[in-house]
């Protein structure tokens, strides 16, 4: 901070001592921390230049050079809290635009204390009307702000992949030009050929490699660009969920409707009787009748019936020739199969 | 000639590298000034770029002579109207104005007495003070076009003196209409002056950057913007004005600012834009879909937008009471901003136009003070407008000083294709050329465009009249280099002592040295006072040494030149990427030997450096090194081609670093130089490169005449029509 700041009670500057703070309260007014330590001891009193009424847990540490500047920004936070409709809450940018300064508007007179009684009507009245809107707006982020934070987002992969794609090649590259020249001079060393052959062979070696690298440079750095939502513009990955709290309906096939039809069952024998004709045929007569507490829960005695007359008929035309050959055919077959498993 | 027809009958951009002295200038206007008369339809008008005042003059020069030659050979009048346009603080003719030194106050005043406001409270109250020339061009200058002819900077002030007009806007009004305009660099790179002055220049013209090879720190530094504590102060100031300004026509004169309102509730650009005299404080760059958009209504009132100021200028300053070096993205600002002081980006991205639109309907005369409000607008609006390819960066305190607390914020520009962009789009055929633009492939790249034609020329000499040379080692066989490790060894300094003192000694006339920067220049120049070297040198020849003061550095010269006149003999110390290096040609006498002591690198640690060097090599694949190579090379090169400006100019290139010799820099010099360095000069000792001066040096004394040439660098008119040099010049355009 400056020197030339100075606690307008006690009137000590940054200067004398660097280790002053100044602290405002919601009034603007700025006070140095040791004379809100003295002044508001008892937790609660009146500020020494507006005598407005303060408390001292509201005082903090002041930000800006001007405290009014301060005090502004306190207030709008605070109104915008309240105020944050959007631009697509509204038909057209020129009522969007009305209302930014009609917002606009009441923070500049809560601020120089303009008209409060009529403000404070306004923004009740505001408050009320437009409960829903404010509520649902906390929760969701403008598209600017998204815009930026997926720059933000995008920005730090780039740099954390690119710094070491870069630091590595780089590395990469003095090693083999450290070999490469280790190589040079033992073979000029050892070898019994012409030197002159050996460095022009050597100089040849080098640029091929000096040609590849920039391609090799070039790759990665065109492979690796990672987007972060689809072309649609939906995050991927779950802030995209979050952000817009609409779990989509799982989406229904068009297949044809549904049509009920009878099963057919396969009794394998003469039909049963109708369950409806059971009594008149006179079945009953020699089952137990149901009692009281049975039908209460649904149950009549011709179910029962109809049961044990379906189990005496079903299977009665059953011809066992006919599965035993089946049965044999499938057999044989897996054995063959064990075989061709063998033989291959 | 024929590349460059080919560019233009393409229609495509071109890089042309020709050394210097050689007729570039001459060459580019008589071939586009033919082509504009042999089809007036494709192509209508060559703007002209150079880079400062006098080369503007030397343009227009050329451009005289040319036409002289048409009228003789022709013999009739031409009808093509040139002209050169410069600021105000060159071209005003205004008694009391003209008398300023600096331009922004002579930009301001002019503004004061021109402003449409101004003019229109003249006309109700004589005692309101007016200029009487912009007066006279208004009433009767506008409907008279320039006679054709050309037309420099004074012959425009000529003009205007003789019917009254002023020279400034009589040329900005003739730009439309003339078929050749020369300015410099900036009214077409920097997006905030370009849009006022070259507006309306149609797309197909030539456009032709000239001494281009630093057409990419030009373009950086027009987008970049600088915030020290000292202009966040002023702005506090100004914007205590304004908000004076405001309470007080609020009480007078509420209707003007209930007008304003009014319009910007509409969302209509402001008429009053067009209006050339309310120039002076114009937006950056903006996409033209946010121009036509209404402003927010966030800043829609005076009152809330001089809130919405200072909000923004306090939560700049405190950012700037950071105590380590800080840099974000502008995203990553945009966000903090909005956390701290609630402010969105859309009436950021505002801000320019808003303060404009403000101070003319506060009708604030006096625009000086502003200026710091003015930037700080301009980095609003520019940091929501771009998120790519700029960076913040915020430094406590300078590297060479720790201790003492200095905040500033740069918000640099790294992408130098920014900026060049909207030149390259509009206009059909671009043609940056200089006489150092190796290595040539960088330029594409890092201003990110497609030449149909990228060439690099070299001279037909009939003598040899350069002589490069790369001494590496002393005569004690110590290597010489600028090397960090080495540069403050004695044994270097010596060395590189003892080769200026030889030199010396054995060439005439001037000597021209090159130091990396103004500490190595310091440091050498202590140490050999020292050693005893200075002694020794002044034995041969005076010494003038360049300092960073610009008046200290001018008289310098004058000196330089007079002992160099006079037979005495001088040498000149000066330093790479200085005033010297950069506008001063050491012909004939004046420079027949080039020492350049090192490889001009620039300062590595600077972080915006830094944060550029990241950008190329993530956005364009460029790897730090080559660029830094690049860079270096550049500036090395036009450092010696300082002493070459002609074919009958001759002189010595020494450079002296064992560097130089490796492969990765010597290719990257121009080929001009290259042609002329010769395996066996690239490792030498000092010895055997002053051996190699004598024997040279008395070839180049013999009796040169212009018979000599004749017939290799210089042609006749049978000469270059017979069969023989016809075949010559074809397949020179095939090979190349």
């Amino acid at each position: 901070m400056d020197d030339y700041q100075t606690c307008p009670k006690c009137k000590t500057t940054k200067y004398r001592n660097p280790a002053m703070v100044l602290m405002v309260n919601a009034c603007g007014h700025a006070l140095c921390e040791s004379c809100v330590e003295l002044l508001f001891a008892k937790g609660s009193g009146a500020c020494p230049e507006c005598k407005c009424p303060l408390r001292r847990n509201n005082f903090r540490v002041q930000l800006f050079e001007d405290p009014a500047v301060d005090k502004e920004v306190d207030i709008r936070k605070r109104i915008l809290k309240e105020f944050n409709k959007r631009q697509e809450d509204f038909p057209t940018l020129r009522e969007y635009n009305d209302y930014l300064e009609e917002v606009e508007t009441i923070i500049f007179n809560l601020v120089f204390d303009i008209d409060p009684a009529g403000t404070n009507k306004m923004i009740d009245n505001y408050k009320k009307e437009n409960k829903d809107i404010t509520q649902k707006n906390r929760n969701r982020q403008s598209q600017e702000e998204m815009e930026l934070e997926e720059l933000l987002e995008a920005e730090k992969a780039q740099q954390s992949e690119k710094a070491n794609l870069y630091v590595n090649a780089e590395l990469e590259e003095k090693k083999q030009k450290h070999k490469a020249r280790e190589k040079l001079i033992d073979e000029l060393m050892f070898s019994d050929a012409d030197a002159k052959s050996i460095v022009a062979s050597h100089v040849q070696a080098t640029a091929a490699l000096a040609k590849e690298q920039p391609k090799a440079a070039a790759q990665p750095s065109s492979g690796v660009v990672k987007s972060s939502k689809f072309s649609s513009g939906v995050q991927i990955g779950l802030r995209g969920q979050h952000t817009n709290s609409f779990l989509p309906i799982p989406k229904q096939e068009d297949l044809p409707l549904h049509r009920y039809t009878a099963p057919v069952f396969d009794y394998d024998g003469p039909p049963p009787p109708a369950i409806e004709k059971l009594g008149k045929l006179n079945y009953f007569a020699n089952i137990r009748a149901a009692n009281i507490t049975e039908r209460a829960g649904g149950y009549t005695e011709a179910m029962s019936c109809c049961r044990a007359l379906q189990e005496a008929l079903g299977g009665l035309f059953y011809s066992p020739q006919l599965t035993h050959k089946t049965a044999v055919l499938a057999t044989n077959s897996s054995t063959q199969d064990t075989d061709d498993m063998e033989t291959t | 000639m024929l590349e460059l027809k080919r560019a233009l009958d393409a229609k495509g951009h071109c890089l042309l590298e020709m050394p210097s002295g050689t007729g570039k200038t001459t060459t580019l206007l008589s071939l586009i000034v033919a082509y504009m008369k042999a089809h007036p339809l494709d192509l209508t008008k060559l703007v002209y770029c150079s880079r400062t005042v006098p080369e503007i003059e030397k343009v227009m020069e050329e451009l005289r002579k040319l036409m002289n030659y048409y009228e003789k050979e022709m013999g009739m009048e031409q009808n093509i109207l040139g002209l050169a346009l410069s600021s105000r603080k060159n071209l005003c003719i205004h008694p009391s104005v003209s008398k300023e030194r600096e331009g922004k106050v002579v930009d301001g005043r002019c503004y004061s007495l021109t402003a449409s406001f101004v003019r229109a409270r003249h006309a109700a109250d004589d005692a309101v003070p007016i200029c009487e020339f912009y007066e006279g061009f208004d009433a009767h200058g506008k409907e008279f076009p320039l006679p054709p002819g050309v037309y420099n900077l004074d012959d425009l002030k000529e003009y205007g003196q003789t019917k009254r007009w002023c020279p400034y806007f009589l040329a900005r009004h003739t730009i439309t209409h003339a078929n050749i305009v020369v300015y410099s660099y900036h009214y077409l790179l920097d997006p905030k002056i370009a849009e006022v002055v070259s507006k309306e220049i149609s797309k197909s013209s030539v456009v032709v950057f000239d001494e281009a090879h630093n057409i990419d720190n030009v373009c950086i530094d027009s987008m970049s913007v600088k915030i020290t504590k000292r202009l966040l102060d002023k702005c506090s100031n100004s914007i205590t004005i304004l908000e004076t300004t405001i309470s007080n026509m609020k009480e007078n004169d509420s209707k003007r600012l209930e007008k304003e309102y009014k319009r910007l509730v509409e969302g209509l650009r402001d008429a009053t834009i067009a209006r050339e005299t309310d120039m002076a404080l114009v937006n950056p760059v903006l996409p033209s879909e946010i121009l036509e958009e209404a402003v927010p209504g966030t800043i829609r009132t005076a009152e809330h937008f001089v809130a919405f100021l200072k909000r923004v200028v306090e939560y700049i300053k405190t950012r700037l009471r950071v105590q380590h070096v800080v840099q974000e993205s502008p995203a990553g600002f945009l966000r903090d901003i909005h956390t701290k002081v609630c402010i969105d980006r859309k009436p950021l991205r505002f801000t320019a136009e808003r303060l404009a639109s403000l101070i003319r309907t506060l009708e604030i005369s006096d625009l000086t003070d502003f200026s710091p409000l003015v930037t700080v607008s301009h980095f609003a609006t520019l940091v929501s407008t771009y998120t790519k390819g700029f960076t913040i960066i915020i430094e406590p305190f300078e590297d060479r000083a720790p201790t003492v607390s200095n905040p500033i914020l740069y918000f640099s520009c790294l992408d130098s294709s920014i900026a060049i962009k909207p030149v390259f789009n509009r206009f059909q055929t671009v043609v940056i050329t200089s006489g150092t633009l190796s290595p040539l492939d960088m330029y594409p790249k890092i201003l990110d465009f497609h030449p149909v034609i990228m060439t690099s020329f070299t001279m037909t000499l009939a003598r040899p009249c350069i002589l490069p040379m790369i001494v590496s080692k002393g005569n004690d066989q110590v290597a010489m280099s600028s090397r960090y490790e080495t540069r403050e060894d004695t044994a270097v300094i010596r060395n590189y002592g003892n080769l200026l003192v030889e030199v010396a000694a054995a060439v005439p006339d001037g000597i021209v040295c090159f130091f990396t920067s103004y500490l190595y220049l310091e440091t050498i120049v202590s140490s050999w006072y020292d050693q005893g070297i200075i002694d020794q040198l002044q034995r041969h020849k005076l010494l003038f040494i360049e300092t960073q003061d610009a008046a200290e550095t001018s008289l310098a010269l004058i000196n330089y030149i007079k002992a160099c006149d006079n037979g005495r003999g001088a040498v000149l110390l000066s330093v790479a990427r200085g005033k010297v290096s950069e506008g001063i040609d050491f012909d004939h006498h004046l420079g027949r030997a080039v020492l350049m002591f090192g490889i001009p690198y620039v300062y590595t640690q600077s972080r915006i450096l830094r944060a550029r060097l990241e950008y190329l090599r993530d956005q364009f694949q460029i790897r730090e090194n080559d660029f830094l190579t690049f860079d270096a090379m550049r500036h090395a090169a036009q450092c010696l081609g300082r002493c070459m400006r002609g074919k009958t100019d001759y002189g010595i290139m020494v450079l002296a670093d064992k560097r130089f010799s490796r492969a990765d820099k010597r290719s990257k010099l121009p080929k001009w130089i290259q042609e002329h360095l010769k395996d066996t000069n690239c490792n030498l000792s000092t010895e055997e490169c002053v051996q190699i001066c004598k024997r040279w040096l008395r070839q180049m004394a013999q009796p040169f005449s212009r018979e000599d040439q004749l017939g290799i660098s210089l042609l006749t008119l049978e000469q270059l029509q017979s069969e023989e040099m016809q075949k010559k010049i074809q397949q020179r355009a095939q090979g190349v």
